[in-house]
């Protein structure tokens, strides 16, 4: 269980500071999907950038099944986020150079999953996330977006984290491929029992989450 | 692409390291070499006479042999040239005057003279008579050559007898062959030996016993050069005084380790040069890698950040790109590695020749002009007895030409090489990556 309180991140710039985040306090059940929507410039992704560790808050606190982040230091930091948290993201963020077993194989390698253990993992992650064997050897530039997103979901979901962070997973897919991920999320959120947050500005994708946030300068308020 | 560029712009960089490697271990080992043959050697001669010039009085064996007497002189070599006119030996010179010769040589049967006519004129035979036959001929030993006994034997240093080697073009001029006799200041002199040397000039001579020379020529106890070996090039300097201090003004003292100096300076230019332009290409090759590198790790500071956000420690980020830094050089260093190895050759040519060095060497003595008060000619001194350190002094100067270059790579150049290579190149990418591994993966990302 995600459970956040008071979490403050405020960014000093050229033309003074900017809150991206101010007081944001909430929880997240076990294989429950949030949605968390807003407009650009809203905090979203700042906030998820501060759950997934990408980013150290200025106050507030993060726990995950009791353990409190923000006592993690440097080397806990990147344990956690190797183990506990998966990211999905807009533009995929695959390594070009590597297949897609491969790239699924890699965030197990950072796990420290045992080797003898990856390949097979990675296959069934792949498999999970409907590509079959024949799509598992091509590099990222070899599939389309949706089967890009679908590796980069099977990726976050490999070592069987905790949290899933999703940054507009949908952002540079079309609305029916976007659907489909959003129902994948929502079925190995379930079938792994992790959180998965969704940040999204698209309503009707929103709407596939459990529950529903909204950020509007920096400010997080649950939806009815 | 961009790699291939990468591995190109390292490949001339390391092309260009290999060749000056290879240039400086060429010229280094060529030093040394014409260093360890020539440099434990003294040329004593007449005051005043060099390269066949001048006047002055001859040596005397008796000084010369008081020089025996010195600390770390390991042997002393006589000789005493001649030149035999046509009234004074039944042998006839190969060598036909030319303009050369009616130049330089006079006219008549004398030597060095003047004369209004120049058309009678008839190039002399030139005596040389030596206490170290055997080195003189095995050794190659007249007038910078390569003589070789091609047949017959030699005589002992320390004969009197009326024998003579002879050169082959002389030999055949003359129809002489070992067991034949020719006559010599009115004394029949029998052939033992005819050696070649391939060339023209040297095949011309005569090689005698010296005690029989100075009988003959009236030159008793009289030397017109001599070899001072000692034991260690390190003394050269110190008995080279010694030398000059114990016969004063009556001869000029010359070192070959002052010559072989003079003629390895450009040489030790182009070591110079080789060495720093070793260290420029290798500091080039580094900051090439390292900007290369710079360059790669910006491009790919979101691959960077997404490998942070799934938790890859910085290691193990930075050991990515010491790996693919290592195969960038690895290819550059094959690549360069051959280019280099092809280019020394013509590189180091280019080096020698452009630092202004000769292509040939040579210290002469001089001929005592029989009966005269001037001398003539050139060519005298001695190969220095077995013991000399490095051996293959040549009679007459330093024998190869200097500035002919053997490039080769040694393994251990080119293992060398590529180790320091490899070492740049983990360090620069090193260097490179750990100014991206402080970045937070969220400034990377976040521009998306």
């Amino acid at each position: 269980m995600l459970k956040v309180e008071n979490l403050d991140k405020t960014f000093n710039t050229g033309g003074g500071n900017v809150h991206a985040v101010q007081k944001v306090s909430f929880t997240a059940n076990d294989g429950e999907v949030v949605a968390i929507i807003g407009a650009s410039g809203s905090g979203k992704s700042t906030l998820l950038s501060l759950l997934g560790l990408l980013d150290s808050p200025d106050a507030g606190s993060i726990d995950i099944d009791g353990v409190q982040l923000a006592n993690l230091d440097s080397s806990g930091q990147t344990k956690y986020r190797s183990t506990q948290v998966g990211f999905v993201f807009q533009q995929f963020n695959l390594i070009p150079n590597l297949s897609a077993k491969e790239n699924v194989m890699l965030a197990l390698e950072f796990a420290h999953w045992p080797k003898q253990d990856r390949s097979a993992r990675a296959e069934a992650m792949l498999t999970m996330v409907g590509l079959g064997t024949d799509k598992a050897d091509r590099r990222p530039a070899k599939l389309s977006g949706g089967e890009q997103q679908r590796v980069a979901i099977a990726r976050a979901f490999s070592a069987q984290p905790k949290l899933i962070l999703a940054d507009e997973p949908t952002g540079s897919l079309d609305r029916s491929t976007g659907q489909k991920i959003v129902a994948l999320l929502h079925e190995a959120a379930t079938q792994q029992h992790a959180t998965v947050l969704v940040v999204t500005h698209d309503e009707k994708i929103a709407q596939m989450a459990d529950r529903r946030l909204e950020i509007e300068d920096g400010v997080l308020k649950e939806i009815a | 692409m961009r790699s291939v560029g990468v591995v190109v712009i390292l490949a001339v960089a390391i092309a260009l390291s290999i060749s000056m490697l290879i240039a400086r271990d060429a010229v280094t080992t060529k030093i040394n070499t014409v260093r360890a043959s020539t440099g434990n050697t003294i040329t004593v001669s007449p005051k005043g006479f060099f390269g066949g010039q001048g006047g002055g009085t001859p040596l005397t064996t008796a000084q010369i042999n008081d020089l025996l007497g010195l600390s770390n002189v390991t042997g002393v070599q006589e000789s005493l040239s001649e030149n035999l006119t046509t009234t004074e030996t039944s042998l006839k010179s190969p060598t036909l005057a030319g303009f050369l010769g009616r130049q330089f040589g006079g006219s008549g049967a004398g030597v060095g003279g003047s004369s209004s006519s120049t058309t009678t004129f008839t190039i002399p035979v030139r005596v040389t008579g030596t206490n170290s036959p055997g080195n003189a001929v095995t050794g190659g030993a007249n007038g910078g050559g390569s003589e070789k006994l091609t047949s017959g034997k030699s005589f002992s240093p320390t004969s009197n007898a009326d024998v003579a080697i002879v050169g082959s073009t002389l030999a055949s001029k003359n129809k002489l062959k070992v067991g034949s006799t020719f006559t010599a200041w009115s004394t029949k002199i029998t052939v033992v030996g005819i050696f070649n040397a391939s060339s023209t000039f040297t095949d011309s001579d005569v090689l005698m016993p010296l005690a029989t020379v100075q009988k003959l020529a009236g030159a008793s106890g009289e030397v017109t050069s001599a070899t001072v070996v000692v034991n260690t090039i390190d003394n050269v300097a110190s008995v080279d005084k010694a030398i000059s201090k114990k016969l004063g003004s009556v001869a000029d003292v010359t070192s070959t380790q002052a010559t072989a100096e003079a003629q390895l300076a450009p040489l030790n230019s182009v070591k110079t040069i080789s060495t720093y332009t070793l260290i420029g290409s290798v500091i080039g090759a580094a900051i090439i890698l390292l900007l290369s590198m710079l360059m790669i790790v910006r491009e790919r500071r979101r691959e960077v950040g997404v490998l942070k956000a799934l938790g890859a420690p910085n290691r193990s980020i930075i050991m990515q790109f010491i790996a693919e830094s290592t195969t960038f050089t690895v290819l550059g260093a094959i690549v360069g590695f051959l280019g280099g190895i092809l280019v020394s050759s013509p590189i180091t040519s280019a080096l020698v020749n452009a630092s202004g060095g000769s292509t040939s060497t040579g210290v002469s003595g001089f001929v005592r002009r029989t009966g005269g008060s001037g001398f003539t000619g050139g060519g005298s001194g001695f190969t220095p007895p077995a013991g000399a350190t490095g051996g293959g002094l040549r009679f007459g100067g330093l024998h190869s030409t200097v500035t002919q270059l053997h490039t080769s790579a040694g393994w251990s150049t080119l293992g060398f090489a590529l180790i320091a290579a490899i070492i740049i190149a983990a360090l620069g990418s090193t260097v490179a990556t750990a100014t991206i591994v402080r970045i937070r993966p969220a400034e990377v990302l976040r521009s998306e």
